[in-house]
């Protein structure tokens, strides 16, 4: 009979669990198409060269951890399951089931939607896993073919994980229904609004915000201490006390408040915090964007540090704009009475502000959650095109060996090598090289071979033929000097201000063999490596063949290009024996190192993928938790909404203002949180932007940046609107006569 | 006098064919400017039906409602609401107040929404407080008032338009004899004062004493009526009874 009962129960309330079975096949779908690449059976053809298994057990550790913030949202669904069928639990009580058997009919008929759910899942799960593969075989630079396979570890996998996350949930939710009085569960949507008091933790925000100042203060009192120098720049000198001035204001506001307003406590101090807390941003990250540019001496701790601050000032930024929301609509309807009393206006105020003071909490989290979503978003692939194309520059050789003279402290012990090791190597393997050129880095002036300032370093020479056949292995023209002239090679990173203040400065070099003066082609900009540049300089110098020989080398280094790419376990074992003879740390200070293509590639573009699969499946997960619990927090509120708005109906409103009212709440209810995390992540974006400006203009490119943002963009609009139709049309429903 | 609202031959029948409820079988009355007219009767007589087509809630089956010269049955549904707020007034049994706002903020609604000008609506507001003696809680929430006070803000509300017609249905229905009574002699003295026209429905023979004419329906027929005249209220709650008696609801229907 029970059973009848449970089938019969959930045919009839397919369309009440539709929420719940959207969102879970949603849940599924993405779990089992991003754990689908780490199945045993998944076999892409990436290529012989390259290894697989790095990836898929990266990928499961990713998909598995982000996956417990599902746990989070099938929780949330539950429970709007259980307040929806409240009522019909109690008549099912009153007429003598026992509160047991109703928890238990309640867990299987969400054990019936969920396994529904799953089936769904695991269906679109093939699909859209098909996209992952497309983005893990163009990753690798393959073609792609559409194929279906059902991965039966990874279905096992998702199936129990689900079901599990199931049973979990679904016990929680039994002893919930047969802890609550009968009582409360009838009348559950009749209760009134609880009384609107403002909420205990904002004042917990409050006090840790204060205790951040004083952390801030200190900080900013030290770094004047050890750092403070009057001949620093303007700007510099302003950023060392706003930083130590603010927190002081801050601080200092706070205590004369409080001790002026003793009766109405720390809720006073919102406002005012709100405003300091945007002062403090702005000076805590100029500490990070100013290290670079004015080259300050502190070090990664201190950054860290500062970033931290930032993370704290706009977290709390967050926290006080959301509650504070509520304070200036209320003001707002009080100070203006033409607005108050505009038609239904009243009732607006009423709808929105009663439900702003009840769940600040829940909408800050919620902004803080989206803000997180939209820089993963965004933040995914500019950190991915940043790793490959640092890997284009950087493995432009199938083999790249160079040297430093950085510990050497005696010219015996510079180092001078043509790396025989790697030409046996290659011979025992029968690989054949197509370009191999060794070659020496020359500095113009001996007496800089002593010179370590790591801000004066001297910038390295290299010798004309040398360059060239560099350049002809890259397929670049030759380059020609005069007599006595010079010209310059400039790395990718290096921004234009650089090279011309650089060309100005240094239009004529003197060198142990005469004065050179610059060649009317001063510079040359196609990449050739980041190891053909001394430490901490992003240029060198070409000289002619007869200056070089007169000048003191001090590194040798040897690119070769092979004539097929090198297979990956020569490529392990080739890098084994390099090690092996030319230690890390080798007893006359002078250090070697090997770049082979073929692990580089490897394990950036496995690490690429993990990066960037897992931070758009996390971006795509909190993104689908925030909206789904931004609906479902309204739609849960329909017996009240009912309610509302027939008295509404009562009083003579028609349904064309009614309909206007609900568009209007829903769109403060996403609107309010989807635009402060939109303002607050388009700020942290353009600040990360402009911290990596020179990394994004050298690897990436501006136009394939804004390219990828407006498709993020265009993803996110997609998202929202669906998310914000269907709950329209929902709300509509429920409130209808 | 004027006559305010007239029905003619009103029927409403419920149900598909070979299945015909009768809830309302040709009835017609009219009521005068000022008058206090109560509907009694038993639960099924018709009188809520009676009223739901009265305020336009619901529509008749046949027959004609004049409100003012307005026939109210031939209004465009698009119509409906507007008809509704510029001339009726409303009170419930569960008072209908919003929580979300406050006791001066659900009257403002009311005003609000019919476009009056902001600076005559607290004004307003307070005068209607001051005769309901509801001036203190004015600026609490319904949840934090008793009974009797939501159901005076409820009747500010409806009367603070001046409506043509008030309609008051079960308003005793949820509170206790001492609010009831309390609530009665505001409705009265609204309709001595204000010379409100009201029609309230009730099974209450202590409420339908207040009231200067009470219709009795029977199975959707009007049974019979009184008129209060000049008799004081006892005596004309023991004509109530005795009609009750003959209807067959006797001292069952005595609250």
């Amino acid at each position: 009979m029970y059973a009848k009962l449970i089938f019969k129960n959930a045919k009839r309330s397919v369309k009440d669990y539709l929420i719940y079975i959207v969102t879970m096949t949603i849940c599924v779908t993405l779990f089992y198409s991003f754990l689908a690449i780490s199945s045993r059976y998944y076999k892409p053809d990436i290529g012989s060269e390259y290894n697989f298994t790095l990836l898929s057990d990266g990928m499961k550790a990713a998909v598995c951890i982000i996956t417990l913030c599902l746990l989070f949202l099938i929780g949330f669904v539950n429970n709007y399951m259980l307040r929806c069928r409240q009522k019909e639990f109690a008549v099912q009580s009153i007429m003598g089931m026992e509160q047991k058997t109703v928890a238990w009919m309640f867990f299987a008929e969400t054990l019936i939607m969920g396994i529904l759910s799953i089936a769904a899942g695991v269906f679109l799960g093939m699909f859209c896993s098909q996209f992952i593969t497309a983005m893990l075989l163009t990753a690798y630079g393959r073609s792609y073919e559409f194929s279906w396979n059902l991965f039966p570890d990874t279905v096992l996998l998702t199936v129990c994980f689900f079901v599990l996350s199931f049973f979990v949930i679904g016990i929680f939710n039994t002893r919930t229904i047969q802890k609550t009085k009968i009582i409360d569960m009838l009348y559950a949507d009749r209760k009134n609004e609880p009384v609107l008091t403002k909420s205990r933790w904002i004042l917990g925000v409050i006090i840790l915000y204060e205790l951040s100042a004083v952390l801030m203060l200190t900080a900013g009192i030290g770094k004047i201490w050890f750092y403070y120098d009057s001949r620093l720049a303007f700007p510099v000198r302003i950023m060392f006390w706003g930083n130590t001035v603010l927190p002081f204001a801050t601080l200092l506001w706070s205590a004369l408040r409080l001790l002026r307003k003793r009766k109405t406590g720390f809720y006073t101090l919102l406002p005012g915090l709100l405003i300091f807390s945007v002062l403090n941003a702005f000076t805590t990250a100029s500490v990070p964007a100013f290290t670079n540019k004015y080259y300050l001496s502190w070090g990664a701790g201190t950054i860290n540090q500062y970033l931290l601050f930032i993370l704290i000032d706009l977290l709390f930024f967050i926290c006080a704009l959301i509650s504070l929301t509520g304070s200036f609509i209320a003001a707002w309807k009080e100070k203006s009475p033409k607005h108050r009393y505009h038609g239904e206006n009243l009732f607006f105020f009423g709808q929105i502000i009663s439900k702003l003071n009840t769940t600040t909490k829940t909408m800050t989290l919620i902004s803080i959650t989206l803000v997180l979503s939209i820089f993963l978003f965004i933040a995914a692939p500019i950190l991915v095109n940043w790793a490959s194309g640092y890997l284009d520059i950087h493995s432009m050789y199938d083999i790249q060996i160079s040297s430093r003279y950085n510990l050497v402290y005696e010219e015996e012990d510079l180092p001078r090598d043509d790396y025989q090791t790697v030409t046996d190597f290659l011979a025992e393997c029968g690989m054949e090289t197509a370009y191999d050129c060794t070659f020496h880095l020359y500095l113009p002036v001996r007496e800089d071979f002593h010179n370590r300032m790591k801000y004066d370093f001297p910038v390295a020479a290299i010798s004309l033929s040398d360059y060239n056949r560099i350049r002809e292995m890259l397929g670049y023209e030759p380059v020609s000097l005069m007599e006595n002239e010079f010209t310059t090679q400039w790395k990718t990173i290096a921004t234009e201000e650089e090279q011309n203040s650089f060309l100005a400065e240094h239009d004529r070099v003197l060198t142990d063999a005469g004065e050179l003066s610059l060649s009317v082609h001063s510079h040359y900009e196609e990449a050739i490596g980041e190891t053909a540049y001394n430490t901490y300089t992003h240029v060198l110098y070409v000289f002619p063949d007869s200056v070089c020989r007169q000048l003191l080398p001090v590194m040798q280094n040897r690119y070769i290009i092979t004539a097929e790419t090198i297979p990956y376990p020569y490529a392990l074992e080739l890098e084994k024996a390099f090690t092996a003879e030319y230690p890390e740390q080798p007893t006359t200070g002078a250090a070697f190192s090997i770049r082979l293509s073929t692990l580089q590639i490897n394990s950036t573009i496995a690490g690429n993928f993990i990066l960037q699969s897992s931070m758009l499946y996390g971006a795509i997960v909190l993104m689908v938790i925030c909206l789904t619990v931004l609906s479902l927090q309204q739609l849960s509120d329909a017996g009240q909404y009912r309610y509302r708005f027939s008295v509404l109906r009562k009083l003579g409103v028609e349904e064309q203002c009614i309909g206007k009212l609900i568009l209007k709440q829903l769109g403060i209810w996403f609107g309010l949180p989807v635009i402060t995390a939109i303002v607050i992540s388009s700020v942290i974006i353009s600040y990360f932007v402009r911290t990596i400006s020179a990394q994004i203009s050298a690897y990436i490119g501006l136009n394939a940046l804004m390219l990828q943002m407006g498709a993020t963009i265009c993803i996110l609009a997609v998202l929202l609107i669906c998310y914000f139709i269907s709950t329209w049309i929902l709300f509509r429903n429920s409130i209808a006569q | 006098m004027d006559t305010i609202l007239k029905l003619e031959h009103i029927q409403k029948y419920y149900g598909s064919e070979g299945n015909i409820t009768k809830a309302i079988q040709d009835i017609s009355f009219s009521v005068e400017a000022g008058e206090f007219l109560s509907i009694m009767g038993a639960s099924g007589s018709g009188k809520t039906t009676l009223l739901n087509c009265i305020s336009t809630i619901d529509t008749v089956s046949a027959g004609h409602i004049y409100l003012k010269e307005t026939d109210i049955t031939e209004i465009k549904p698009k119509s409906l609401a507007r008809f509704r707020r510029e001339n009726l007034g409303f009170i419930f049994q569960d008072f209908n107040l919003l929580d979300t706002l406050t006791i001066s903020e659900n009257i403002a609604l009311a005003l609000a929404i019919n476009k009056t000008p902001a600076g005559v609506i607290e004004p307003r507001i307070s005068d209607i407080a001051k005769r309901l003696n509801i001036l203190d809680i004015l600026n609490k929430y319904p949840y934090q008032v008793s009974g009797g006070q939501k159901q005076r803000c409820a009747c500010a509300r409806a009367i603070i338009n001046n409506p043509g017609l008030l309609l008051a249905d079960e308003p005793t229905g949820a509170l206790d004899s001492h609010s009831s009574q309390m609530l009665l002699s505001t409705i009265q003295s609204i309709n001595e004062q204000l010379h409100a026209t009201i029609l309230m429905v009730t099974h209450d023979a202590f409420t339908a004493s207040y009231a200067s004419r009470i219709l009795f329906l029977q199975d959707g027929k009007i049974f019979t009526e009184l008129y209060k005249g000049s008799d004081n209220r006892n005596t004309f709650f023991n004509k109530i009874l005795n009609v009750l008696t003959m209807i067959g609801g006797g001292q069952s229907h005595v609250c």
